[in-house]
C-alpha cells in the first residue's frame, strides 16, 4: 500500500502544522488497514483493492486546478451554475435565486462533522481531502431554478488522487434540485468523495447525479443523509460512463413522515464497473422508503446492487420497497444483488423483488413481427426498461434531457 | 385450554431416560478421537481421515459471521462419545435392544418394534453417539438398498463410503463441518442401486439424552442412476438448562436421473420462556446433483433448538438437474433462527426453486440467508425465490438477506421478499366465526406455510402442522 501511494501533504493548501499532523495521523490509519477488498462484506462483490492495484502503479494526490478551456453548459433548462475543477470550487453563478436564500462557499473539511470513522476511505479523505463545497438553502425558501454542479476534470490527471467534501443543508420548509454533472477527460484517475446532507423538517431535496461523455475516472462517493419531520428527499443516479463507480448512501430517516426515493437507471458498457449501496434506517414511525435500481449490463461489464432496509422497533407502519433489475446482454457481463432487510417492528410494508435475465424473447418476436428490425427492436426494450426511472422526474425538461442523454448511450449498444 | 396447560405442554419431548452410559473422556483431542474409532471398531483408513480433520481443525477458527451470537462454547468440557451401556456389545436384532430404549422411542411415538408397523417406515435411530436399531432391512436388503449405521457401513460397504464421505463436504470446508468430520459418531448411510425406487420412507430419529454432550452424527445418502428415495429426519432432546452442541454433516449425491427427497422436522429442545437452555444446532447440509437430470429436494421445518444455524444447500453440477428448498422456520421466546440456503448453478438448464416462509413471535430472530449463483457455464438457467416473513409483536425481528450472482445473459434469476405482521381482517373473521385467538392465528400461520407444508410427506406433515401451532402457543395477545 506504501509502494502505491505517493503523497506530498505539502499540495494540500493552507495546511498548519497541527493540521498536518491530524493528517498524517489519518493517512497512517488508512495504509495499516489499506483500501477495502472482497473480505470486508461492503466490498464483497466490488474488490477496490484488487482493481485500483490492477491499474494504478504509482498514485499522487493532484494540485492542479487550472482550466482554461471553454465551459461547455447545458442550455436545455434554465439553471444556477456552481463549478467545480476537480473536486475544488471555482465559482458560482446563482442569479436565478435570491441573493441572502442561497449561499455556497468552500468548504475545508468534514472533519468536524465526523467522529467516528465510516469506512477506510473516510480516513483517506479526511487525511487527503482538498475542500469541496458547502451548500445552503435558507428557511421557507424554495429555489427558482435548479442548481447544476458542473463538476469538471482536467485532462492532466493521470495516476491521481482527489479527495474532496461536500455538506448541503436544506431547511425548513425550502426546496432545492441539486443535479451533479461530471465532465471528464481521458485520463485516468481516483476520486473519493464524502457528503453530509441535512434535511430540515417540511424540506424537499432532489438530487440528480449525471456523467457527461465516458470518462476514465474511478469514483468512490459516500454520502450520509438525515432527514427531519415530514421531509423528502429524492435521489436519481445515472452515472454510465465511468470505468468504476460505487456510490455508498446512508439515509437516516430520523423524524416521522419522512420519505426516501433513490431511484438508478444505469446502462454499463465495456469494462464499466458500478455498485449502488445503500442502508435506509427507519428510526421513526410513519416514514416511507422506495428504492428502484436498474442496471443494463454490456460486454464485460459488472453491476452491483446492495441496499438495506433497517426498520427500528418503534418505527411502526413503515412503508419500505426495493426493486433492482438487470438485463444482461452479453455472457461476459455480470450482476450481483444483495437487497438485505433487517425488520424490528411488525407492523410494517416491507418487501423487495431482484430479478436479472436478458431480454425477453418473446417482446422482441412481437416487435419483430410488426416490422422492427432486431436492433431497433432491442434497443426500444432497453429504454423501455430505463425509461421507467425518468417518469419520476416532474420537471419536464430536465426529464426530456435526461431521455436524450441516455437514448444517446442506447445507441452505441451494438 | 387453560394457560397452565399449555406451558406444561411447550415440549413435550423434554423427558430424560434414566439409562447407564458410556461415555468417551471429556475434552477434544487426539485421545479422544483415537479412542472413537476404536469402540467404532474402525479400519485404518478411517482413523487417519478423521486425524487429518482435527489437524485442519487446529488452524480453523469459528465464524463469527452470523447473526445469532453465542456464548463461547469450551470444546474441552464436552463429551464427544457417549452411548447407553447396554448397547457396547452391539445387539444382533431388535428383541435384544433394551427394553429401556424401546419405552423411550415409543414415548416418542417411534415404534422400533416392526410388528407395530409405522405405515411402512423404515427407522434408523440415533440414541446419543449410537444407532440403536434400524428397522425393516429384510425387506430393503431384498432390493439392494443399503440402509445402515455409518458405523457398520464404513466395515461392510467401506468402497462407497470411501468414494463419497467428504465429497460434497470436503473435510477443511469450515469450522463445524470439520469438528464433525474429526469426532463423528453416527448417523444413517443410504445407498439406492441403479433403477430403483426405495418402496419405503427412510427415516432417521436422532435423540440427545446425556447431559454435557455433544451429538455430531453424519450421514450420507446417495442415489445411484434412476433412482429415488425419499429420507426423514426428526430430532428431539430433554429439557436442560444447559446449552448442548449439534452439529451434524449431512451429505447427499444424486447420479444421473436419480432423486432424493429429504425432509426435516427439527424440535431440539428450544430453552425454556427466558431463553435458558437448548441445543445449538449448527448443522451442514449439502447435496450434489452429479448426475444429469438429477434431483434433490430440501424440505425442513424447524420449530426447536436455542440458535438454528444451517443452510442445506445444492450443488447443481449435471445438466438440467434441479433444486430444491421449502423451508419454515418458525422463532418464539429467545430462540434464534439463520437459515437459509446456497444454489449452485454450474451445469446448463439446471433450475432450482427457494420458498422460505420465516415466523417470528416473542424475542426471537428470525434470519433468511441464502446464496443463488448462476456460473459462465449455467446456459439457460433458472432460479425463483420467495421468502416470506411474518412478524408477532414489536420484540422480535425478521431478516432477509439473500445474495444473488448472476453471471451469464441466457439465465433468469428472480426473488421476492415480503414481510408482514397477520392480518387483522383474517383474525377478526376467524374470531367472528368462533375461533378464539390462539386457534385463529394456528389457522392463519398454517395457511401461510401452507406451501411448505405440503411437500412434507404424508407421515410428517399432520406432525408438523401440529408442531407449528405449539410452537407459536403463548405468543398472542
Amino acid at each position: 500500500m506504501e509502494r502505491l501511494f505517493n503523497i506530498d501533504f505539502k499540495k494540500i493548501n493552507s495546511l498548519n502544522d497541527k493540521e498536518v499532523a491530524d493528517r498524517k495521523k489519518n493517512f497512517e490509519f488508512f495504509l495499516k488497514r489499506g483500501l477495502p477488498n472482497k473480505k470486508n462484506e461492503n466490498w464483497k462483490f466490488s474488490d477496490l483493492n484488487y482493481i485500483i492495484s490492477k491499474n494504478f502503479k504509482n498514485i499522487t494526490n493532484n494540485d492542479e486546478y487550472t482550466f482554461d478551456e471553454k465551459i461547455e453548459t447545458i442550455h436545455d433548462f434554465d439553471h444556477n451554475k456552481v463549478i467545480l475543477v476537480n473536486g475544488l470550487l471555482k465559482s458560482c453563478d446563482l442569479h436565478f435565486e435570491e441573493k441572502s436564500k442561497v449561499k455556497i462557499e468552500t468548504l475545508k473539511s468534514l472533519e468536524s462533522f465526523h467522529h467516528q470513522s465510516i469506512n477506510n476511505l473516510d480516513f483517506l479523505n479526511k487525511a487527503l481531502s482538498i475542500g469541496g463545497f458547502y451548500l445552503e438553502v435558507q428557511q421557507n425558501y424554495k429555489c427558482k431554478k435548479p442548481i447544476i454542479i458542473y463538476n469538471y476534470f482536467t485532462p492532466n490527471l493521470n495516476n491521481k488522487i482527489i479527495n474532496n467534501s461536500n455538506k448541503i443543508q436544506v431547511s425548513q420548509n425550502s426546496e432545492l434540485t441539486l443535479i451533479e454533472y461530471n465532465i471528464g477527460g481521458k485520463s485516468k484517475f481516483i476520486k473519493n468523495t464524502f457528503e453530509k446532507i441535512n434535511i430540515d423538517k417540511n424540506a424537499v431535496l432532489k438530487n440528480i447525479i449525471l456523467q457527461k461523455t465516458k470518462c476514465n475516472g474511478y469514483f468512490y462517493k459516500n454520502i450520509s443523509a438525515t432527514q427531519g419531520y415530514n421531509s423528502s428527499y429524492q435521489n436519481f443516479i445515472l452515472s454510465s460512463g465511468l470505468k468504476f463507480n460505487k456510490i455508498e448512501i446512508d439515509m437516516i430517516l430520523e423524524k416521522e413522515k419522512s420519505s426516501c426515493h433513490i431511484l438508478s437507471g444505469l446502462n454499463l458498457s465495456k469494462e464499466e464497473h458500478q455498485e449502488i449501496k445503500t442502508q435506509i434506517n427507519h428510526l421513526a414511525p410513519n416514514c416511507k422508503s422506495y428504492q428502484k435500481i436498474k442496471n443494463v449490463l454490456e460486454t464485460d461489464s459488472k453491476g452491483v446492487y446492495q441496499g438495506k432496509i433497517f426498520v427500528k422497533d418503534i418505527a411502526q407502519k413503515t412503508d419500505a420497497y426495493q426493486l433492482s433489475k438487470a438485463l444482461i446482454l452479453n455472457d461476459q457481463a455480470e450482476f450481483n444483488a444483495k437487497p438485505e432487510l433487517e425488520i424490528y417492528a411488525d407492523d410494517v410494508k416491507c418487501s423487495h423483488g431482484s430479478s436479472s435475465g436478458s431480454i425477453d424473447e418473446e417482446a422482441i418476436h412481437y416487435l419483430m413481427t410488426r416490422g422492427i428490425e432486431l436492433r431497433a427492436a432491442k434497443k426500444l426494450l432497453i429504454k423501455g426498461f430505463l425509461n421507467e426511472i425518468f417518469e419520476n422526474i416532474p420537471e419536464e425538461k430536465i426529464r426530456t434531457f435526461l431521455e436524450k442523454n441516455i437514448a444517446e448511450q442506447i445507441d452505441e449498444i451494438q | 385450554m387453560k394457560s397452565e396447560e399449555l406451558k406444561n405442554q411447550d415440549y413435550k419431548y423434554g423427558f430424560t431416560t434414566e439409562i447407564e452410559n458410556f461415555k468417551a473422556p471429556k475434552g477434544l483431542s487426539e485421545k479422544t478421537i483415537r479412542f472413537i474409532s476404536e469402540i467404532k471398531k474402525e479400519p485404518k483408513w478411517m482413523l487417519d481421515w478423521r486425524l487429518k480433520a482435527f489437524n485442519r481443525l487446529k488452524v480453523l477458527k469459528e465464524p463469527k459471521w452470523q447473526k445469532p451470537k453465542y456464548p463461547k462454547i469450551n470444546y474441552q468440557d464436552l463429551y464427544y462419545y457417549s452411548a447407553p451401556k447396554s448397547m457396547k456389545d452391539k445387539p444382533k436384532s431388535i428383541d435384544e435392544v433394551d427394553p429401556k430404549l424401546i419405552e423411550t422411542y415409543n414415548k416418542l411415538g417411534i415404534p422400533l418394534n416392526e410388528q407395530k408397523r409405522l405405515s411402512g417406515v423404515a427407522v434408523d435411530a440415533v440414541f446419543d453417539s449410537v444407532s440403536v436399531a434400524t428397522t425393516f432391512k429384510g425387506e430393503l436388503d431384498k432390493k439392494g438398498i443399503i440402509f445402515c449405521p455409518i458405523s457398520e457401513a464404513i466395515q461392510k460397504h467401506p468402497d462407497l463410503v470411501k468414494k463419497y464421505l467428504g465429497s460434497v463436504i470436503p473435510i477443511s470446508d469450515h469450522y463445524f463441518a470439520t469438528l464433525n468430520s474429526a469426532v463423528f459418531t453416527d448417523g444413517s448411510f443410504v445407498y439406492i442401486p441403479p433403477n430403483t425406487r426405495c418402496p419405503m420412507e427412510l427415516s432417521t430419529y436422532f435423540r440427545i439424552n446425556a447431559s454435557e454432550t455433544g451429538q455430531f452424527e453424519r450421514t450420507l445418502i446417495i442415489a445411484d442412476k434412476g433412482s429415488y428415495v425419499s429420507y426423514l429426519e426428526g430430532c428431539t432432546a430433554p429439557m436442560r438448562d444447559e446449552n448442548q452442541l449439534h452439529a451434524a454433516n449431512v451429505e447427499l449425491v444424486a447420479l444421473d436421473d436419480a432423486e432424493i427427497k429429504y425432509s426435516t422436522v427439527q424440535n431440539w429442545y428450544p430453552g425454556d420462556k427466558d431463553g435458558v437452555g437448548g441445543i445449538y444446532n449448527f448443522v451442514t447440509k449439502r447435496g450434489a446433483c452429479r448426475g444429469r437430470n438429477s434431483k434433490i429436494s430440501w424440505t425442513q421445518v424447524e420449530t426447536g433448538s436455542a440458535i438454528t444455524w444451517k443452510y442445506p444447500s445444492c450443488i447443481l453440477q449435471g445438466d438440467n438437474s434441479v433444486g430444491e428448498f421449502y423451508s419454515i422456520a418458525i422463532t418464539n421466546n429467545h430462540q434464534k433462527a439463520d437459515t437459509g440456503t446456497k444454489m449452485i448453478h454450474l451445469g446448463k438448464n439446471t433450475k432450482s426453486k427457494i420458498i422460505s416462509k420465516g415466523i417470528s413471535a416473542g424475542q426471537a430472530d428470525n434470519t433468511y440467508r441464502g446464496l443463488v449463483d448462476i456460473g459462465v457455464k449455467a446456459k439457460n438457467s433458472r432460479n425463483y425465490t420467495q421468502c416470506d416473513s411474518l412478524l408477532m409483536g414489536n420484540k422480535c425481528g425478521a431478516h432477509t438477506v439473500p445474495y444473488i450472482r448472476n453471471k451469464n445473459s441466457s439465465s433468469t434469476i428472480e426473488h421476492e421478499a415480503t414481510t408482514s405482521k397477520i392480518n387483522e381482517d383474517q383474525l377478526f373473521y376467524c374470531n367472528q366465526r368462533g375461533l378464539n385467538q390462539e386457534e385463529a392465528v394456528s389457522l392463519i400461520v398454517n395457511g401461510f406455510c401452507k406451501e411448505v407444508l405440503q411437500q412434507l410427506p404424508m407421515e410428517f406433515a399432520v406432525e408438523a402442522q401440529k408442531l407449528v401451532s405449539i410452537s407459536l402457543e403463548g405468543s398472542v395477545g
